[in-house]
């Protein structure tokens, strides 16, 4: 790879982590906002992965720091439960207030991204 | 990226994710551990034709391989930690500025209350230790006592949980957040010797039984030190109409005989306790290391 290449791409990393850091909790809260039932980080992980692309599709890893973070916000709430396939799971469901700021939050990200696009319009492509 | 082949297995692989996170913070390990297991075990269950290795193969690309997993914890972990934590009280240059300085670390107010809690902390862990223990293996003798033997032990690795959370959010040293698993793969017989045979659990029960002692130390020094302190500063009101204090020092009534002492006096007062808050972050810094060797499993980052 070319040195310039290099470059490139490691800019466009740090970009995309600078996207997904606010992203990524979002969509965590809309995925527990949007399900019923309590689900614990794979299922959560797994119904992310189902939405393609960009900065959702990151390392799955990640997700678990972010809802540790969302539950101690008192966004999330969390219970452990026993599973037969190996090691107690932990169930994480959105609170009230979660609701409050999924519903918030939802509305920063519209205004952004249209804004955003509004900008890009004619710009690329 | 190293070129290593793939684990082949989940503990393997679990063994490569804590290599890489050598040097980490060990809760932080601990955590990592936890979620990766619960992955890994998850996708097994879900694929139930596959093997262990080729689920391994799998996941590695959704999510990660051990080094890419302990890069993104590690990163994270700088993140979280600087999102909720209380800033840190600029540091401030002159030596008078760090000594003042401390008034306004919430840190200190934190562990003074720590050690003022210690004392009734320290009486519930070391009564249920010693009525504990010494109930169930004295019952032991009967059949009774052995079931009673295993929940006691249980019941400690609860305890030392909630006490690594104490100690995390008011002493600032970072502790487990999950409870640790153990091996997989062995029999309830096999978990319950390890239970016994697992020298955190008696080094759990040590720091439990250490804490009466130091409970009381800890509460007396900081009673003593703060009324010494908040009786100088109030000193002067012994002057107001209607007040009935006395203020003594060495046979001398100051405020009917001396009361240009009083100003005096209330700075001592100032001094010490600023002194008391040093001493309390020192306390609380030292008491978070001792609290992190005594409960938190070692092998987990050796």
């Amino acid at each position: 790879m070319a040195p310039g290449e290099e470059q490139d791409e490691a800019q466009l990393r740090k970009f995309q982590k600078e996207l997904s850091a606010g992203t990524v909790s979002l969509a965590l809260l809309a995925v527990l906002g949007a399900s019923g039932d309590p689900m614990y980080g794979y299922q959560i992980a797994k119904t992310l992965e189902r939405f393609g692309d960009g900065v959702l599709s990151g390392k799955q890893s990640a997700l678990y720091p972010v809802l540790r973070n969302l539950e101690a916000a008192g966004l999330l709430d969390s219970s452990v439960e026993p599973s037969d396939a190996g090691p107690p799971r932990r169930y994480y469901r959105i609170t009230a207030a979660g609701r409050v700021a999924l519903r918030v939050r939802a509305a920063a990200w519209r205004a952004t991204r249209d804004s955003v696009d509004a900008v890009l319009e004619g710009t690329c492509e | 990226m190293n070129s290593e082949r793939l684990p082949t297995t989940i503990p393997e692989y679990l063994e490569r994710l804590r290599r890489s996170l050598a040097g980490a913070d060990p809760a932080l390990v601990q955590d990592a551990l936890y979620d990766a297991e619960e992955y890994l075990r998850s996708e097994l269950a879900e694929n139930p034709g596959r093997t262990e290795a080729e689920v391994i193969a799998a996941v590695a690309s959704s999510y990660g391989a051990p080094d890419e997993v302990a890069d993104i914890y590690r990163d994270t972990e700088v993140t979280v930690q600087t999102a909720l934590r209380a800033p840190p009280p600029r540091p401030r240059g002159s030596a008078l500025g760090r000594f003042f300085g401390v008034f306004a670390d919430p840190r200190a107010y934190a562990s003074l209350f720590y050690m003022l809690l210690t004392l009734a902390t320290g009486i519930f862990y070391f009564t249920w230790v010693v009525a504990g223990f010494s109930t169930s293996l004295g019952l032991s003798i009967t059949i009774v006592g052995i079931p009673l033997l295993i929940l006691f032990f249980g019941s400690v690795r609860v305890l030392s949980l909630v006490e690594g959370r104490i100690v995390e959010v008011m002493l600032g040293e970072r502790m487990p957040r999950r409870p640790l698993y153990t091996a997989r793969g062995r029999s309830i017989w096999q978990r319950i010797g390890d239970m016994f045979t697992d020298p955190r659990t008696w080094s759990t029960l040590l720091y439990f039984v250490l804490m009466l002692p130091l409970g009381v130390v800890y509460f007396s020094v900081a009673i003593g030190l703060l009324s010494i302190a908040l009786s100088l500063i109030l000193s002067p009101f012994a002057l107001l109409p209607g007040v009935h204090m006395n203020v003594w020092l060495f046979g001398l009534d100051v405020p009917a005989e001396a009361p240009w002492l009083l100003p005096l006096l209330v700075a001592i007062g100032g001094l010490v306790l600023v002194v008391t808050l040093h001493i309390a972050r020192g306390i609380g810094r030292m008491h978070g290391l001792f609290a992190k060797h005594l409960l938190v499993k070692t092998a987990q980052y050796a």
